[in-house]
Formats: structure tokens, sequence, C-alpha cells
């Protein structure tokens, strides 16, 4: 009953899009792929993090996209990008104190299908990366599916696999984000910001990537070979 | 583009905790967060090199450190969170001097060169703060005069040499079982300061120093035949030849030892002695002057003078402005010519003398290339014949001279040394060379007055040459037309400001072709006048920047005035030095031409007002003395 009314719900959605934002969307969908070969020094990726209403993947709803470009080994700060979108329902107090995007905040967001149609044009075709994906993919996939109508199929590396697997030594002792960014002194301007959180990790990634080119792994299809390694060793492929 | 977010805001309010971005407006700063980008260097990775060209960026440490380093005086600078590099060789389109190298994780901002030309255009406190360093980097320089930053940078430097590079000799070994009589006789021998025991195949057992003969041997009373294994000190400490010297200092200063051994897989291959380790720290203005005080041959002083020199390159490159530091390198370099007279002269020289300093030495304004101006006044001992006294001084002078020579400061190519007899004389022929001078006015009493009348006694009996500077001031404010001849001769050399181009450079085929003069248009204009404005006044005072501000008072001129000559003659004597380290690094001849093209647009402006401010001192000259 509920998966009737969601694809009608859906199906609602994909009509609201007004012409010149389907326009965006067809535009953005005609891109061709990236070239997932390129070496780092001329490759564009996309650092993601995103907050929603909580932790479950099948209920909760996203709240903003922080999103950094590293482009050449470097992190562009002109190129940043962060949205919340709009909340027909704030959600609990206890979640507004992880994100501290508080409730006037989320109702004056901005119109879900244009915030995600902006990150989709920050986007580009840059292939995107995060640290635990599961989480930010699935919250980012669900609101495009619901919102636009899009079916996103886009390449995603999550360091969460990637950095244990350069630095063997640390495997067991760090597992989240604030381990391995404390390893590095790497600060976070606003911990639990989705565009903070998304800086911390394209700093990871900055570290990261000349340990991956001492692995003569030299772009992110090797990465996604090294991510691929650790899940099939950590039993989760 | 346009807007900001929660990245470019905490990025704004981290930069506004340093300065200058904390005085600089929030619009600025948000636009400077625009145009950066962040890079990630690994411990030891180089930043910036003096290879990679024109450096084309600057970085802004967002976390971590980084070291400056630069050729044989190592690192020397440390860098740390919110502060930016490197201003000075991006606002000039140059290569960095230095090799800038993370130490640890770094994490930098990077602004485009393009992006930071138009920060400072766009911000004046940014633009000010970049151009007042480059002006004379007063704040910093103030750190390192006090020699804090410079010593202790030093110091840091040194004792990260490896060892293997402090051993100056095979270790000097004696087996377990030798009497101390022959140990001993060894150590004296060796001219060592301490003996290693150790066994046939070289593994170490013991040491045994000098210092410990009083205290174990000889109050004790134990016989020359004891063999050395009962009064040496056991098991002694080895490090490999790859261990840093601060490991040396440290087990050391641990342990109380004054000898550390190398060692490589167990057989002593160097004795580390706690004077190798204090050696290392030489580089640092006090070390340099200890160093000199104590020397007792020519070529320890040989050494000490290229220490000042490449101290003088350091403290450049550190910034230090140019006040300092040619105050510092005068003042070195009076030590070193002090302790080479005293080395010359020997114990008992039976005349009494004062040996002069002259011209740029005299103002204490010795830049990084100088050649020697000096003299001598001594005091002719009752009965004894002037001659044969001027003969014996000239002899001692040439040995001088030529041990000055020998330490880096060249022969005057004008004879103006104590060599020569013209400037070898007693109190009395001073008075009346001075005095002849000073009544004929003829143009080479002119150009003579202005090497000569910069006296400062480097030497021996300071009254001589205090008496005469004293003679000197009353005759000439007795003879107004000799300053007014002065000042006429001054005001021919004009600054190089020109009408239609910015400067009047020389032609295009001299010997410098399209330059500026530094030192002949650029300071002397400086020079003179404060020459003759502290001879009018009968000041005392030797330094450009003394005299005029001495001359301020009497002369009413207002001080604003007197500091922006003040200011603008310092920078140009930065200037100089800048190009001198320029040509030194690039291995050519000092001199002190610059083609004011390849200066930045900044340094040509700050170069114009400083031309501008001679002019201006020149016509209260020209005014002063209907000129």
């Amino acid at each position: 009953m509920s998966n009737i009314l969601m694809r009608l719900r859906r199906h609602w959605r994909g009509l609201e899009l007004l012409p010149a934002q389907q326009q965006r969307l067809e535009a953005w969908q005609s891109q061709p792929a990236e070239d997932l070969r390129r070496p780092f020094a001329e490759a564009r990726y996309v650092v993601v993090d995103v907050e929603s209403t909580g932790l479950d993947l099948q209920k909760d709803r996203l709240i903003a996209i922080g999103a950094v470009a590293v482009v050449g080994g470097r992190i562009d700060f002109a190129q940043s990008f962060e949205v919340v979108l709009r909340q027909d329902q704030a959600s609990s107090r206890a979640n507004i104190l992880i994100h501290g995007i508080g409730g006037e905040a989320q109702r004056e967001g901005q119109a879900p299908a244009e915030a995600l149609l902006d990150f989709l044009e920050f986007l580009g075709t840059s292939p995107l990366v995060a640290f635990h994906v599961a989480f930010d993919r699935t919250m980012i996939v669900r609101a495009m599916r619901a919102y636009l109508g899009l079916n996103l199929k886009h390449p995603w590396l999550d360091l969460a696999y990637v950095v244990p697997e350069l630095l063997p030594q640390w495997q067991h002792k760090y597992r989240a984000l604030d381990d391995w960014t404390g390893h590095f002194g790497i600060g976070n301007f606003a911990r639990h910001s989705a565009l903070a959180d998304a800086l911390a990790t394209a700093q990871l990634l900055l570290v990261a990537l000349p340990l991956a080119k001492d692995k003569h792994s030299e772009h992110y299809h090797s990465l996604q070979a090294l991510e691929q390694a650790r899940r099939w060793v950590s039993g989760q492929n | 583009m346009s807007g900001s977010n929660s990245l470019l805001t905490a990025t704004v309010e981290h930069l506004s905790r340093f300065a200058p971005f904390d005085s600089m407006a929030a619009e600025d700063l948000l636009w400077l967060a625009q145009h950066l980008s962040l890079v990630y260097y690994h411990n030891g990775e180089v930043l910036l090199a003096p290879s990679e060209g024109v450096s084309e960026r600057v970085l802004i440490i967002k976390q971590g450190r980084v070291v400056g380093e630069s050729g044989e005086a190592g690192a020397w600078l440390e860098l740390h969170e919110g502060e930016a590099f490197p201003i000075g060789a991006v606002l000039s389109n140059r290569p960095v001097v230095s090799t800038f190298r993370a130490q640890g994780d770094v994490f930098a901002y990077v602004l485009g060169a393009e992006d930071f030309r138009r920060l400072l255009e766009r911000s004046l406190p940014f633009s000010r703060f970049c151009t007042e360093r480059i002006a004379n980097l007063l704040d910093q320089s103030q750190r390192s005069l006090q020699g804090v930053y410079a010593a202790s940078s030093n110091e840091r430097q040194s004792l990260h040499s490896p060892l293997s590079s402090l051993a100056r000799r095979a270790p000097v070994t004696c087996l377990p079982e030798t009497m101390l009589g022959e140990a001993l006789q060894t150590i004296q021998a060796q001219k060592i300061s301490a003996i290693v025991i150790a066994d046939e195949a070289q593994h170490p057992l013991g040491v045994f120093s000098v210092r410990d003969l009083i205290g174990r041997v000889i109050l004790p009373g134990l016989s020359l035949t004891t063999p050395i294994r009962a009064v040496m000190t056991p098991d002694p400490m080895t490090l490999p030849p790859s261990a840093h010297a601060f490991e040396a200092a440290l087990l050391m200063a641990q342990h109380g030892f004054r000898h550390v051994l190398m060692a490589e897989e167990g057989r002593v291959t160097g004795v580390i002695s706690e004077k190798d380790l204090f050696s290392l720290q030489r580089v640092g203005v006090t070390q340099i002057s200890a160093a000199i005080r104590s020397a007792t041959r020519l070529e320890d002083l040989r050494t000490f003078a290229e220490d000042i020199r490449q101290l003088g390159h350091n403290m450049l490159a550190q910034g230090v402005g140019s006040e300092q530091l040619t105050q510092i390198i005068s003042t070195l370099n009076d030590l070193l010519t002090q302790r080479v007279i005293t080395l010359e002269c020997g114990q008992d020289c039976p005349y009494r003398f004062c040996w002069l300093a002259f011209g740029s030495e005299g103002r204490l304004e010795q830049t990084l290339s100088t050649d020697q101006d000096n003299g001598l006044i001594f005091i002719l001992p009752a009965g004894e014949d002037l001659e044969t006294v001027r003969a014996r001084l000239l002899a001692l002078s040439e040995r001088i001279n030529k041990a000055l020579d020998a330490c880096g400061f060249p022969l005057c190519k004008g004879q103006v040394m104590a060599s020569n007899p013209r400037w070898c004389l007693t109190l009395d022929e001073w008075k009346s060379t001075f005095a002849h001078w000073i009544d004929s006015g003829d143009p080479e009493a002119l150009l003579n007055a202005s090497i000569f009348f910069d006296i400062r006694p480097l030497f021996g009996v300071d009254a001589l040459a205090t008496e005469l500077r004293a003679w000197l001031a009353d005759y000439v404010q007795a003879a107004p037309r000799f300053l007014h001849q002065m000042a006429v001769n001054a005001l021919r050399n004009r600054p190089p400001l020109g009408l239609i181009r910015d400067f009047v450079v020389t032609s295009a085929s001299g010997e410098h072709p399209a330059t500026l003069d530094l030192k002949l248009n650029g300071t002397t204009p400086f020079v003179d006048a404060a020459r003759i404005f502290a001879l009018a006044i009968g000041s005392s005072a030797s330094g450009t920047a003394a005299r005029l501000r001495a001359a301020a008072a009497p002369l009413n001129i207002p001080s604003v005035e007197v500091e922006a000559w003040i200011s603008s003659f310092f920078f140009l004597q930065l200037l100089r030095l800048r190009r001198q380290h320029e040509e030194s690094l690039a291995g050519e001849t000092l001199d002190n031409h610059i083609d004011p093209d390849r200066l930045n647009d900044l340094d040509r402006r700050i170069l114009k007002e400083s031309f501008r401010q001679a002019r201006k001192l020149q016509s209260r000259l020209a005014m002063d003395y209907q000129a």
C-alpha cells in the first residue's frame, strides 16, 4: 500500500517539475560519462556529506548537502557547495541538536527540486567521494528519485575503505572519520555540518592521494579497486 | 560564486585571527576566501623552492609547520598557522630564496599570484602590510635583532647536522691494559682531550678524558703504571654516525659527559666533544663575536669573516631591516678588525696609536660588499725619529691590511689604507691635512672630505680620534665657505628622476647598461647631506640616520621630514643589500646597479618616492647654502 503511495507521489512530483527544471535535469543527464582513469592531477572529484532527519536509511529524510570540489589535488574554495532542503516538517529536537540546522532554517530551505538540481549542476560529471558512502548515497539517491524522478547512477568512492587500505598500520585503531582526521591533525570548523564534514573528508582525500600514488594507484578507478579489495577482506562485498 | 557559505565564513573567521587579515574588511576577506584553494603537503615535502623559478603563488598555513632552508645556513625560519609566504618573492616577481619544507602534515591555503595582486589593489591594510614588509620589515627585524630568533634558529639548524659531519678525525684509542703514563703521553702527543679505550676489534670499553686526571689519578696518588681500565669511565655512550648532533648534546647534558662516541656496528669511528658541538653554533651574532674575541689564528678569523657574510645573507633573507643589518655587519667587522690588529701587533707594541675607520665603515653602514677604508693616528714617542716610527707603523699596517684582505675585505683601490704613508699620520699631521683641504676647497679636497670626515676609532687610543673629530667640527664651523662648496658639490649628484619616464638610467652602452646606481644616485645624496648638516651643527654623530636626527632640531627641520628621509635612505640600502644578496647567490660580482624595470610595481613606487625624498633633502641643502 505504502509502496503504491510512494510511486504515486513520485509520479506526482515528477509532473511537478517546471519546464525549466526539466530542461536542467535533461541537460545534466545528457553529459558524457566521466573518464575515471584520469590522473589525480587532472581530475575533479566532488567530496560530499549530508545531514538528515535521522539515521534510519528507510524513513529519514535528507536535510542538507555539503560538498567541495577537489580539482587537480587541491580543494578549490570557490567550488564549495552547501544547501538546505526545505522540510514541510522540522526534524526532532534531538536531531536538530546534532546538525544544528534549526526548525526555521529547515522550513526556509530551498525547494528540494531546485536544491537537488543545483547540486547536480555543481557535481557535473565528477565522481563522488564520501566517508561511509552507504548513508550519504542512500539519502541522496532517495531524494533524487523522490523529487526529480531521477535514478542517480553515479560513481562513489568510500574513504572509510580506501584509507585503511593505504595505512594498514592504523586499520585496527581507527574507524570513524574523526579518528582519521584526528590522526592527521585535520580540524573541523563545525562537526556535523555537512560542508564542514565534507571539507574534513576532502582533506583526508588530499592526504590519501599521495599515499595512493606511492602504491601505484593513480586515478579514481584504481582507488575504487582498493575499496573493493578492502570490502572483500572485511567481508562486506 | 558571489555568495558565501559556512566553509567560506569559517575560513574568513580562521584567517581573521592573524595579521594582516585581522585588519582587513569583511568583504575583502570573503573575496580572499573565495579565491583560495587548499593543498596538503606530507612531512618533508617541498612547498616552494628557488628552482621553481618566479614564484606563482602565496601560501597561508592553515595547519602545521613549515621551515625555510637556505643553502649552507640550513633551516633559518619557521612558519606557523596563519603566516603567509613568500610575499617578497611574489611581489617582486622573483623565485624564492629559500626552500620551504613541510614539518609534519601541513595544509596550506594557496592564493595565485594574479589574485594576490588583485587583493593588493582591493585591500589597503593588506597592501600596506605587504609594502611595509618590503620597505623595512621592522617588526620582524626587531625580533631578529635581539638575536633570539636568529640564534635559536641557527642553533636548531646546526644541531640537526649528522654526527658524521662533525667528527674531525679518526678516534685515538688504546687497549685497556695500557699503562696510564703511556696513555697520557698519547693524549699529549695527539693534542686530544680524551682517549678511547677499546679492545683489539675497536669495540669501545671506556673513555678517559684529561679532566678525569685530577680526581682519579693525581688526588688518589695513583701510579702512572696503573692500567688505564682502572680509571676510565666504563661503558661509554655511543651513537651511530647518522644520529643528529642534538642527540649527542642531549646525552652530554643528561649524563654530564663531555664526550660521546660515534660507533658503527659496535666499532668506534669517532669522538664528539662538547667543543665540536659548540663550534657548530658559531653562526649567530653572539657566537660569532665570542669566537672572534677568542680567536688566536688568522686562519680562524678568515672563517669567521665568511660567517659574518653568511649571517648577513641569512638575516637579509630573514627580513632584518637594513638599519639593523648594516649595524650588525659593521659591528662584527669591527670586532674582526680589532682581533686582526691585536694578533698582528703582538703582545708588546711599543707605539701608541689609533686605527681609524673611514667611509661606510666609519658611518657603521657597511653592506655585504665592502672594501677597506682605514688610516692611523700615532703618537710620536719623545726622542724618537718621526719617519722611523712611521716606517715601522707602515710595516705593521701593511700586515694588517693584507690580513684584512685575506679575510675578504679587499684592499682599497684608492689606497685609502693605513699602509699608505699619506694616511699614517700623527694627530698634528692629520689636522694640517684636514686644514689644507678645508682652506683650499678644490675638487680633490671635497672628495677626500666625503671619505675622511666620516671617522670612527676602531682600535687603540680612541682619544686621538675623538680629539681629531672635535678639532674638525670646530675648524669646519669656522669655514662656512667650505660647507658651501661641499653643498654645491653634493648637489651635482641629482637623484635620477625623469620628467618623462620614471627614472633616468645609465646609457645603454656603458658597463652597466640602462641601470640605476643605487649607491651613487641613491644613498650618496642622503649620506652627503647628512655629513654637511652634522658638520654645520658640530655634531659628532657618525651614521647618516643619527646625523639627520641630530640636525632636525638645530636646523629647524620638522621631524616627520627627517624620518621620511631616513626611511628612504634605509629603503635604498635595503635594495642595495638585496641586490648584493642576489648577486652573491648567483655567484656574480657585487655591485650597486639595478634595472628599475625589473623591480615590481610596488618597489618601483617606493624607489621613486625615495628619490623624491632625496630631491626634497637636496632642496633643503640648496636653500641653506644658497647653492
